[in-house]
């Protein structure tokens, strides 16, 4: 006989061998919490999306205290502040319409595909404040440094020394480590993070798609 | 959400709970993680059953939303297999005796499903709960020819696992 026959038979069999929850115990189920992966992959991106806000906070009002007269009128700042307004408005709109087409009762295939698109526009926008934040600090770093008496006393300093290139290539060569050392750290910080919440997921999902090829 | 709708669904759920405790059963290896597991589809239900339309019948929506749990949802981590927790849900919930032939048998068959993988499992699943190709299909969103292919490849897997 076909083992799976074999099975298929105590298993029908095995129906009341299961255990019988009362209705008092289900009842009690249903008023605790999830602890799905769509819970936290939804509770992590408010998270991403509240750190970003709050990096871009800052980077304004650090540009403000800078320059208070000149910055804010400046078109490249506006047209940045308006921009990533924008941008995170229509990011959080995708990530919401996404989050609403998951639905725990689709095919598994949609389900997973579902949860990755959420995912994926995450990246995306996490992608996108990378991109803003090296824009911004190339576009503030030369204000910043007009703006700083103790960086203006050392660019005259070199200005004299004739060592004005050997200047703004070491100031460059900072912020660019600063950068690179930052955005690495993020990184890691996501990998890990989905890497373990999706692990499972991904598996699945590539078992699934394998049988289409 | 209004008592009556909560009242409907947990009289449903008691009513249909073998459902949830067989996909627990071929997703853990030990009744704790069968206790969480079971808990987290009750949730998943619970928080789909506002939207179910009654399209379906409620076994067959449970099926899904049960298996997406389990293949998807389902956040803590696998532990690894020892005899001793297998055997212990497997005597827990042991059929009647059959001759000690046909008993080692399915002892060895449901230890060697339990080494499958996740997709892999949800197809036996629905082959033991006798959903025809086109169900198995729909449930999780493959076509059906490939429900056929990926099925007879379990069933060679099995074999191989069963006769190394």
């Amino acid at each position: 006989m076909d083992e799976l026959e074999l099975l298929k038979k105590d298993w029908q069999k095995g129906n009341d061998n299961y255990p019988k929850l009362s209705y008092q115990e289900i009842y009690s189920m249903i008023l605790k919490k999830s602890s799905s992966i769509v819970k936290w992959i939804f509770i992590i991106s408010i998270l991403e999306f509240v750190f970003w806000i709050v990096i871009s906070f800052g980077l304004k009002a650090s540009g403000y205290s800078m320059d208070i007269e000149g910055l804010e009128k400046k078109f490249g700042f506006i047209a940045i502040t308006i921009l990533s307004y924008g941008i995170l408005a229509y990011f959080f709109y995708r990530f919401y319409m996404n989050y609403k087409t998951i639905n725990t009762a689709d095919t598994a295939k949609n389900l997973m595909e579902n949860i990755l698109k959420t995912r994926r526009t995450v990246k995306q926008y996490v992608f996108f404040n990378l991109v803003v934040l090296v824009i911004g600090v190339a576009y503030m770093m030369p204000i910043a440094i007009n703006q700083d008496e103790n960086s203006r006393a050392l660019l005259e300093q070199a200005t004299a020394n004739g060592e004005l290139l050997k200047y703004y290539a070491s100031i460059a060569l900072v912020t660019i480590i600063a950068l690179a050392i930052g955005i690495a750290i993020l990184l890691l910080f996501y990998w890990l993070i989905y890497g373990i919440l999706l692990k499972r997921l991904n598996r699945n999902y590539h078992e699934l798609k394998k049988l289409e090829v | 959400m209004d008592k009556a709708l909560e009242h409907k669904f947990v009289e449903l759920l008691e009513k249909h709970q073998n459902i949830v405790h067989k996909v627990c059963r071929l997703y853990t290896n030990n009744q704790e993680a069968h206790n969480d597991l079971f808990q987290e589809i009750t949730i998943q239900l619970w928080k789909a059953y506002p939207k179910f339309r009654g399209d379906s019948k409620f076994s067959t929506w449970m099926y899904r939303v049960g298996l997406n749990t389990a293949i998807t949802l389902y956040r803590k981590s696998k532990r690894s297999i020892t005899t001793q927790e297998f055997e212990s849900v497997q005597f827990k919930i042991k059929s009647e005796p059959y001759d000690d032939t046909e008993e080692q048998q399915l002892k060895l068959l449901y230890n060697a499903v339990h080494q499958l993988n996740d997709i892999e499992k949800a197809l036996v699943f629905l082959y033991l709960e006798d959903k025809n190709y086109s169900e198995i299909s729909e449930t999780l969103g493959i076509t059906e020819v490939n429900a056929r292919v990926k099925m007879n490849r379990v069933k060679k897997k099995l074999k191989t696992i069963l006769n190394p």
